[in-house]
């Protein structure tokens, strides 16, 4: 028996809209938790550059991935081998209007809680005592950069103000900082 | 970063666009390759990890160092718990932690003109303990930020502990201040 997750990582985008569009109703709860999987990060981002809130970003993230899995659903995809801009397209959407993302999120997180449950969360294995561990690691420059961007969400010129240096200099030490960060928690170096 | 696979939006873009600082055009260029293209998928659900992280890790209080006003804001925002100790120079102060404190915040106030980089060193009983380089903030008007997680002033005796600022100039370094934080202990209500 081939493992579901893994055989289904192989399969394209496209195939895997069309696996959900053309399923019966409660035949392709996989494959709509590979598409959650594999789409809500770049929600998120999205929702990141232009919500500039987590948890905003968040709820945009289910929301426009639950409205993708119901238009799948009832066939009102025209494109599926076009999936990924159908799902841009609708996070921009959503994105501009979020009192209609209000209204919806209570229907269709009423209507689909079960699918909404069971996606399995991207960053499930990130280790947030390991990322306080390298974060420590880090050079007090670096790790300063790091935190006034991603937590004090302070934009590139006003930290370079701050710390006397220019604006590109800043983003050299951030693309710096997060490549370490990155090497030491996912790629498993010591702090 | 290393880019497994596609690398036609490289690391750095895509963190300058997590970071909001990419023009419309450039940020929408971005956004039609990254939803089309399952290679940046991937770096983007492992960079959207790692930034959903760093709230946490920081709000946990266990980071600590070198910080700005910004950062204590944004931790006062979050609910974090912080016992402040704002310092003069030469200031021999009675310090503790209390039972809900999470962090302790030291305002260094020196005489920081023309300095843009310190390095803080903690004494006991004359014996350096730790010894950490840090920017200035042009904002910080006089005053250097240190925060410690409390927990790891929780585990300190009751002891003496000097901290010197020291100034880099032309390759050596030049004394600014020194405080005495007299440590009483872990404190409760």
């Amino acid at each position: 028996m081939p493992d579901t997750k893994a055989t289904l990582g192989a399969v394209s985008d496209e195939a895997l809209a069309r696996r959900i569009a053309g399923g019966p109703p409660g035949s392709s709860d996989a494959e709509e938790a590979e598409l959650y999987r594999r789409f809500a990060p770049r929600v998120r981002l999205y929702g990141r550059r232009h919500l500039q809130n987590d948890a905003a970003s968040d709820d945009l993230a289910q929301d426009v991935l639950l409205l993708t899995i119901e238009r799948l659903r009832a066939g009102e995809v025209r494109r599926p081998e076009e999936i990924g801009s159908f799902i841009l397209g609708t996070s921009r959407m959503m994105a501009h209007s979020e009192r209609r993302v209000a209204r919806r999120r209570v229907a269709l997180a009423a209507q689909f809680m079960e699918t909404a449950a069971t996606a399995p969360p991207s960053m499930a294995a990130l280790d947030v005592p390991r990322l306080t561990a390298c974060l420590r690691a880090l050079a007090e420059r670096d790790r300063l950069v790091v935190l006034l961007t991603f937590y004090a969400d302070r934009e590139a010129p006003r930290i370079a103000e701050d710390l006397g240096v220019s604006p590109g200099a800043v983003r050299v030490i951030r693309h710096r900082a997060m490549a370490r960060l990155r090497e030491c928690v996912l790629g498993g170096a010591r702090p | 970063m290393k880019a497994p696979g596609c690398e036609r939006i490289a690391d750095a873009d895509l963190i300058d666009y997590a970071a909001g600082e990419l023009s419309d055009a450039e940020a929408a260029a971005i956004e039609d390759h990254l939803f089309s293209c399952a290679d940046c998928g991937a770096r983007a659900a492992e960079l959207d990890a790692l930034l959903r992280a760093i709230g946490p890790a920081v709000r946990s209080a266990e980071v600590g160092g070198f910080v700005t006003e910004a950062v204590l804001n944004r931790l006062a925002r979050d609910g974090v718990r912080v016992r402040t100790y704002a310092l003069s120079p030469g200031a021999v102060v009675p310090c503790a932690v209390w039972d809900g404190d999470e962090l302790m915040a030291l305002r260094l106030h020196a005489d920081l003109d023309g300095v843009s980089e310190v390095t803080l060193t903690h004494r006991v009983a004359g014996t350096e303990i730790s010894r950490v380089t840090g920017e200035v903030a042009a904002s910080a008007r006089g005053e250097v930020i240190y925060a410690v997680p409390a927990a790891r002033v929780r585990q300190l005796p009751v002891v003496e502990v000097e901290v010197v600022l020291t100034a880099h100039e032309d390759s050596e370094e030049r004394p600014i201040a020194s405080y005495t934080l007299v440590h009483g202990g872990s404190l409760g209500r």
